[in-house]
Order: structure tokens, then C-alpha cells, then sequence
């Protein structure tokens, strides 16, 4: 991959981006509140709203925080506030053990302090998938408020701690604390904006939209969730530790109370999870709504019936929140009317190699004569049913594989087994000379295995371009941390799009498109992989005749740049036309192995599957 | 010795009550996928219901029981119905909020009706024990933990035994399918909830009796909940009842071994050290394949 070619490849990758006007006028309105934000103590000393203002911005950075893993990852944890806790208590124990050091110098000590925490309970909870992760942050916000209530010698327990009054100026008052918390907030925000164009965003996406799905693509995923919660804890701590300064005293109550968590939860809901500046908005909003809750209603039990009220309310009524729900109606006012994108014709693509000098024909007699996947006695039951009951075959180097069978011979179930969507209970796979079962999905993608499946399985909320692009071939720390949305990423992606014809299609989100559409991202997706072996599953499945013939053309010529590929299929003319060779799959086991006319010849086929008559309708036609 | 076997039946008895509860909790997760953040404000209002009727009327709280969980159980359908049920296809999180928030709405209805200060359910028995073998065993915790076995014995032959509990685990299981051989999902779906926090409110009626309680006491038992059904593996009841016992034996050993004030804070710690080792829980089988949609 050449990063040469920058300058020419620009205009043509920024169709709709820049010119949309909807992202000016946003942009517009979030640079005006930013200068008004930052003008406000200048222009009024009001010490009650510099005051909201203040908790609002420890509140916006809480919520934006908790938006990485919760917005972009959709974990959910009800513990966010238990950051802003600890990065008050680290401030307000390391001023009382050190009494003549400086507060500032431990906020960034705070951030850390938040950030090995949050390791620890990614390590707990996030390496399992499912619900396990919001109930530790339930019992973590509880059990780090009994802590500071009992570790007395540390915390002074429900006395709490005090910290040293601000040495500065009277007259300048709030104005560090304020200035300091918009920086933090800066910093905040810019962290979530670039990783919303990393591979990092682009994997923690995938697994909100589908996790064992992301994990096919390369995406590791315990490793990312983990990462995605340390981001989300560093910079809450570091604002916890300035708010605790603010207020000069910390107890267990006001830095661990469970309404704090409700208020990050809510703020980042309502203003628009997994957007940038959804909970921002939701932050000030939520934090006016609260002090007029406490000044004007009378507090205690309103602020409870507030809160819970408007929790269950946006999750009936308003769950993509504020600002996504103001740009899904303003971008339906402006297509009305307008015929879109997703009727358009299907580009006819062309040779892979005319679009991108990383393919070569490679020469039939330099490929090794040998399995580069192999499974042996692979078996996997469902309670009775024996879906797979110790099949084996081996897919040559280089080859084009069939693997045919009726409905529930265990052909899908296979698939899964390889890539280990399902775990297998026995058995062995050998991909390119190595053993891989037990290793996780991801690392048998960065070895070599691309699958796509039955259904397809996109991801949804995503563009077709950042479906592709989220695919990771290795793992590191640095791949995770390169740009995707554009450079050299995206331009490999677009290459493959280009190739399957769906380039016009790239800022279409994947749910938006027809069946066969998607079958053909996902071809793309899974080539981005740049896998030794292919999996397809179904690929002529339920799309036209002419896509079944691109189909086949596409899988011939990658073929020819020396991808192997296994597929299952139902659509017996376009298995025996290019496969060589078939597997029979019956009753999760292998029962014939040929070629395509060996096959067909095989009584026991005939009899299992094809249908005495199958061999008869081909010869008259 | 003495003391080691005293805090052994104590724990255990209060594992029970926890088991109580917690079934009903892992009930409603292993049949709809809902984890219900609301359980533990269940709980405390029960233990409310049961101060109000034995107030009120006289009736033994642990008698009054037979009042409390009916009550409990239609308040559980009716909550159903009206808040969860309209999003009852949505993604895990979106419930998980949405109990959330009821959890909060229940806590300021019960600061308005019974106010936030400590309330204790004080029947004529509290203060007396059973002298067993050198054991003193409060009659309270006593009777309140074999109740609690008893109730969750039933629980467990309805939903082992009877066409009630083979049509939960038919829809749990398959609902399309359940709904093809006549069994009305929507219907068993209330069914269970009801049941699950009519369990809460049974567990309530005890510990209303065992302990002073407030308002705002629900973080407790939910987070003390939680932690317990992820230790045993979350949907599954056996775990539920095993994690249970654990947490319940951690907790008195704790407070009569170290100090009260940790009792509620160590059993946490052993749940983060199982997850470490066992992520799926005690009892639990490995999710993933729940995701996989074929």
C-alpha cells in the first residue's frame, strides 16, 4: 500500500462531507457557544450561573466521557460518576498527605488514578460480551462509595476531607477553575472526535452494532473495550479532581451519590448519544434543569421523580436523543421529494487489478500443491441435534472449494465453527500450516480468514465506506490509532468498493441498502481483510441472475490473484460451474469429495440431495 | 466454635433471603433479557407495604406476607404493561434504563408517602432467639430465612413442574415458536415479570423485618443483587441460589470475623475476583452465541 497517491485521490473522496450544510450550521452554532462559553466570565460576574456553568462543564465532560464507551462502544455503565468521584478524592487525599504541594499538580494524577480503575474493571467485566459490564458498574459505584465511607485513615470517612482555599486573587474567583475545566473539556472532546476517526471508533462502533460479527473482521475485542473505558474514565478523573478543588471539601455522598451517574447518563441520552456534541448539550440542559429542581421545586424527592421520569421518558420517546433526532428530520425534509441514491444502478466495477497495483496474477504452477485449510473430526451439537458430527475435508491452496448439502446438514454451522462465531466441541483447524482452533475470531482473521455470512450482517448505523474500513488485519496499539474515514485507509477501501461497484454508495449507511447491495459490501469488507482464504456463505443467495454471473466473474478473478475461497451454496449450476473441488456435506458429516462430474455421477449424492432428476435436467437444457 | 457455627446458620438463613430475591431477578433476565435495575426499589417497597399493613392493622409482617407479595405481584404486571412492554424489543441498555429511571420515580414515591427517615418493622418476637446447641439464632432471621426456603421451593416447582413453568422456558427459549404451539408469549412475558418482583417483594417482606430500612436503601440490595446473579451466572437460577448463599455467608463472615462496616463491601471484592478468572459466572455458560443470528 503507497501513500502517493494523496493529492489526486482528494476531491474525489469528499463527495457530501464538506459541502453539507447541515454541518456548517452546526458547526457555526458550536463555535458561537464555544466563544460565549469562553466570554462569559468577561462579560458577567453572576457568580449563581458561573457557578451552573462550572458543574456543567464537569457534567459535559462526565457525559462525554461515558459517550466512548457507551455511545460509541453501547455498553451502558450507571457508574460514569464514580470517575468524577475518585478524581475528587485523589486531589483531596494527596492535599491532605501532602499539605504543602500545590492542588493543580494532582489533577493529572487524577486522570490517571481513573484510568487504572477503569482498567481493572474492563479487565472484570469487559472480556465477556453481554450484560456482565453494567452490572459491575452498578456494584462499582456502590462499592467505591462504601470504601470511602470505612477506609477512614484515607478518607476520613462520612467527615470527608477539605481541601486548601484557593491562594490566588479574590478577584479573579472562579475564573481558574472555569478556564481550566473548558480546557479539559477541549481536550475531552477532541479525544472523542478523533476517535470517532480511528480504527479504534471504527471497531468500537462495529461492536455496538455487532460484536461476534466485528470480531470476524479482525477487531479484538476485549482489548478495544478496555482501551474505549480507560478514555472514557482519564479526562472525567481530571475534572473530577478540579470540581473537588472548586467545592474545597469531598465527602462520600456528594462525590459518589448515584444522582451524579443518572445526570451523566441522562445528559449524554438526551443530548444525543454517540455524537460529539450531544452531551455537551445534554449536560447544560440537564445541570439548568437540576438547579431549578433543587431552587424552585423544593429538591429531595423532585429531583428523584426529575430524573427517573426523564430517564424513562427519552428511552420511550427520544432514545437517539436531540441532535440526531433533529438532523434525521431535517435531512427527511430535504429528500423528500427526491429520488435517492439507493435505487441507482450497481456500478459494473471492472478488474480488480485496472483499479489497484496491489493485486497480481500469481502463476498456477508456483502454488504449492497442499490444504491451506484443513478441518479434521470438527463436531458441534445443539442439544439432540448433532449439527455437526465430525466432519473433515481440506481446502487446497488456490482452489475454488464447494461445500453443498441440504437445508440443516450443518453447512452455516461449519462456518461458524471455523471462525469461531460458535465454539467447536471437538476437532481441529488447521488454517496455513497452523492449528487455530481455540484461538479467538480476531486472530484467525489476522491470520488469514475472511467469512461472510448467510445473512448479511453489516453494520447498520454505519456508511458503506466505514463498514469497510473498520476491518483491522493485525492488531497494534499504533494501527489502532490511524486515521480510517480517510488517507490511505480509505482509499484501499474505496479501490474494493470500486471493484464490487458500490463506490457511489460510500456515505449511505449499510441498513439503507437493498439485500444484494449488501451482500456485495460485505464482499468488500471481507477483502479488505486481504485474507489467504475466503469464506462465503450463499454468495448467489436471493440477488439477480446478472449479480450471480458478477459474482462468479469477481470470485474467478480473485481467485487468479491467488485468494482460495470455500463456499456454500444452493444454486447447483453456479457451484459445479466454478467450484473444483465439492465437499458433500450430510447430517454434519462429509460423505462425498470430488470433482463437479464425480460428484454428479455419485449415487449416494444423487440419492441424498440432488434429486435423481438433477443430472437428467441439466443434459436436455 | 460456637461462634463459627452461629455465624454459618446466620449466613445461610440470610443467603436465603437473598436467594429470594435474586431468583426473581434472574428469572425476568433468563426469560426477557431484561435486567431490571428496579428489583432492588421493589424489595424496599415491599418491606414499606408490609410496615403499612402491620401498622395499620396489626397483622404479623411475616404473616403479612400473604398480603404483601399478591400486592407486589400486581404491581409488577402493571408495570409491566405500562413501562416495559412498549419497549420490549429494544436492545438491553434501553431497558436497563428504563428500570433505572422507575427505580428512581419509586424511591421519591416512597420518600413522599413514608418519608426518608429509618423505618423498622418491630413485631413482638424481634428481640428473642432459639437457643440451639449453645447457638443463639434471632427468631426473627429464623423465621424470615425458612419462609424465604419455602417460597423459593414453590417458585421452583412452578417453574420446573407445572405447564406454567414449561411455557416460561418454551418462550424463553423460542418465542416464535412458543407463539405457533399456543402459548401467548406477551402474556407469559408479564406472567414472569410479575412473578419475578412478586420473589422482590416477598424478600422485602422478610428484611423489612430484619433490618431498618429507607428510601433510598434499594442501591443497596440492587447492587447486592446484581453481583449475585453475575456470580452464578446470569438467567441461571441454580447459580442465582448459589451465589446467593455465597454472598450471604461472605457478608456475616465479614462482620463477625473482621468488622460490620466491611460486611457489605468484601462480598463485592470476591465477585470481581470470580469474574477475573470465570467472565460467565459460577453457573453461567458463555453468552456469544446468543448473538449469533442465524
Amino acid at each position: 500500500m503507497s501513500d502517493t497517491t494523496t493529492a489526486d485521490a482528494a476531491p474525489q473522496t469528499s463527495p457530501s462531507r464538506g459541502t453539507d450544510p447541515l454541518l456548517w450550521v452546526g458547526r457555526g452554532i458550536a463555535a458561537v457557544a464555544g466563544l460565549l462559553l469562553v466570554a462569559f466570565p468577561l462579560l458577567s460576574d453572576d457568580v449563581y450561573y458561573q457557578n451552573m456553568i462550572i458543574l456543567s462543564l464537569v457534567f459535559a465532560v462526565g457525559a462525554s466521557g461515558l459517550n466512548i464507551i457507551s455511545g460509541f462502544a453501547g455498553y451502558i455503565s450507571l457508574g460514569q460518576g464514580a470517575f468524577i468521584g475518585l478524581g475528587g478524592y485523589t486531589i483531596g487525599v494527596m492535599c491532605t498527605k501532602l499539605p504543602d504541594s500545590n492542588p493543580w499538580v494532582w489533577v493529572p494524577l487524577a486522570g490517571l488514578v481513573a484510568a487504572v480503575v477503569a482498567l481493572v474493571l474492563g479487565l472484570v467485566s469487559l472480556r465477556s460480551s453481554g450484560p456482565a459490564f453494567v452490572i459491575i458498574t452498578v456494584a462499582f459505584l456502590f462499592l467505591v462509595q462504601v470504601i470511602a465511607v470505612n477506609w477512614k485513615s484515607l478518607t476520613n470517612g462520612t467527615n470527608g476531607l477539605t481541601l486548601p482555599l484557593p491562594d490566588w486573587d479574590r478577584d479573579i474567583a472562579n475564573l481558574p477553575f472555569y478556564y481550566v475545566l473548558v480546557g479539559i473539556l477541549g481536550l475531552q472532546l477532541l479525544m472523542t472526535w478523533q476517535i470517532r476517526r480511528t480504527k479504534l471508533g471504527m471497531g468500537l462502533i462495529a461492536i455496538r452494532e455487532d460484536e461476534s460479527k466485528a470480531a470476524t473482521i479482525g477487531i479484538n475485542l476485549p482489548t478495544e473495550k478496555i482501551i474505549a473505558f480507560m478514555a472514557s474514565a482519564v479526562f472525567v478523573g481530571m475534572a473530577g479532581a478540579v470540581y473537588g478543588y472548586y467545592l474545597t471539601f469531598i465527602d462520600p455522598r456528594g462525590m459518589f451519590g448515584i444522582l451524579l451517574s443518572v445526570q451523566l447518563v441522562l445528559s449524554m441520552l438526551i443530548g444525543g448519544k454517540g455524537t460529539l456534541w450531544g452531551p455537551v448539550l445534554g449536560a447544560f440542559l440537564i445541570e439548568y434543569l437540576s438547579e431549578t429542581a433543587n431552587n424552585e421545586w423544593g429538591g429531595g424527592n423532585i429531583r428523584l421523580f426529575l430524573f427517573g421520569g426523564l430517564l424513562v421518558a427519552v428511552v420511550i420517546f427520544l432514545p437517539k436523543g436531540i441532535l440526531p433526532t433533529i438532523r434525521s428530520l431535517v435531512t427527511r425534509r430535504r429528500a423528500s421529494g427526491k429520488a435517492g441514491l439507493v435505487g441507482a444502478r450497481i456500478g459494473t466495477g471492472g478488474s480488480l487489478a485496472s483499479i489497484t497495483d496491489r493485486v497480481h496474477l500469481v502463476d498456477r504452477a508456483d502454488i504449492p500443491d497442499r490444504a491451506i485449510l484443513e478441518v479434521k473430526g470438527l463436531k458441534r451439537h445443539f442439544g439432540g441435534v448433532k449439527a455437526v458430527d465430525g466432519a473433515s475435508f481440506a481446502v487446497p491452496e488456490g482452489s475454488i472449494t464447494g461445500l453443498i448439502g441440504p437445508n440443516g446438514s450443518g453447512k452455516t454451522t461449519i462456518f461458524n465453527l471455523i471462525d469461531d462465531t460458535i465454539k467447536a466441541e471437538d476437532g481441529e483447524i488447521w488454517l496455513d500450516g497452523q492449528r487455530i482452533d481455540g484461538l479467538p475470531s480476531w486472530e484467525r482473521a489476522h491470520r488469514g480468514l475472511g467469512r461472510t455470512f448467510q445473512t448479511t450482517r453489516l453494520f447498520r448505523e454505519m456508511t458503506v465506506l466505514e463498514n469497510v474500513v473498520a476491518v483491522q488485519r493485525t492488531f497494534s496499539v499504533r494501527q489502532l490509532g490511524k486515521v480510517a474515514v480517510s488517507g490511505a485507509e480509505a482509499r484501499a477501501a474505496e479501490e474494493l468498493l470500486e471493484f464490487v461497484g458500490m463506490r457511489a454508495f460510500r456515505d449511505q449507511q449499510a441498513h439503507a441498502l437493498s439485500y444484494g447491495q449488501q451482500k456485495l459490501v460485505e464482499l468488500a469488507q471481507i477483502l479488505m481483510l486481504d485474507p489467504k482464504v475466503i469464506l462465503l456463505d450463499e454468495p448467489a443467495g436471493g440477488i439477480n441472475p446478472v449479480l450471480i454471473e458478477r459474482m462468479g466473474e469477481m470470485i474467478r478473478e480473485l481467485n487468479s490473484y491467488g485468494k482460495t475461497f470455500l463456499l456454500v451454496e444452493h444454486n447447483m449450476p453456479f457451484v459445479l460451474g466454478l467450484c473444483d473441488p465439492v465437499h458433500v456435506l450430510a447430517r454434519g458429516r462429509t460423505m462425498a469429495s470430488g470433482t463437479p462430474e464425480e460428484i454428479q455421477r455419485d449415487p449416494a449424492v444423487i440419492d441424498a440431495y440432488l434429486g435423481d432428476d438433477f443430472v437428467l435436467e441439466e443434459r436436455t437444457s | 466454635m460456637t461462634e463459627l457455627l452461629q455465624t454459618l446458620a446466620l449466613g445461610l438463613l440470610l443467603g436465603g433471603v437473598y436467594a429470594l430475591a435474586a431468583s426473581g431477578l434472574t428469572l425476568i433476565f433468563g426469560v426477557m433479557k431484561v435486567i431490571n435495575i428496579a428489583h432492588g426499589a421493589f424489595v424496599i417497597l415491599a418491606a414499606f407495604i408490609t410496615y403499612w399493613v402491620w401498622e395499620a392493622f396489626g397483622i404479623d409482617p411475616l404473616l403479612g406476607i400473604f398480603i404483601t407479595t399478591p400486592i407486589v405481584f400486581a404491581l409488577g404486571w402493571l408495570t409491566y404493561k405500562v413501562v416495559v412492554s412498549p419497549i420490549r424489543t429494544a436492545p438491553m441498555a434501553s431497558t436497563v434504563l428504563l428500570t433505572f429511571g422507575l427505580a428512581l420515580v419509586l424511591e421519591g414515591a416512597m420518600g413522599e408517602i413514608w418519608g426518608n427517615n429509618s423505618t423498622a418493622i418491630r413485631p413482638s418476637y424481634v428481640d428473642q432467639s432459639f437457643l440451639v446447641g449453645g447457638v443463639f439464632l434471632p427468631k426473627a432471621q429464623v423465621y424470615g430465612g425458612l419462609i424465604a426456603i419455602v417460597v423459593l421451593g414453590l417458585l421452583w416447582l412452578v417453574l420446573t413442574k407445572s405447564w406454567l413453568g414449561r411455557a416460561i422456558r418454551a418462550a424463553a427459549s423460542n418465542p416464535a415458536s412458543a407463539e405457533l404451539v399456543g402459548i401467548k408469549v406477551a402474556a407469559v412475558a408479564a406472567l414472569v415479570f410479575a412473578l419475578g418482583i412478586a420473589a422482590a417483594g416477598a424478600a422485602g417482606a422478610i428484611t423489612g423485618v430484619l433490618y431498618p430500612f429507607v428510601p433510598g436503601s434499594h442501591y443497596t440490595w440492587i447492587a447486592r443483587l446484581l453481583a449475585i446473579v453475575v456470580l452464578g451466572g446470569l438467567g441461571s437460577l441454580n447459580g442465582a441460589v448459589l451465589g446467593a448463599v455465597l454472598f450471604g455467608l461472605a457478608e456475616t463472615f465479614t462482620a463477625t470475623y473482621w468488622s460490620p462496616a466491611w460486611a457489605t463491601a468484601v462480598p463485592y471484592a470476591i465477585v470481581f475476583a470470580v469474574l477475573l478468572v470465570r467472565p460467565q459466572g459460577l453457573m453461567g455458560t458463555r453468552l456469544r452465541e446468543d448473538a449469533v443470528a442465524t
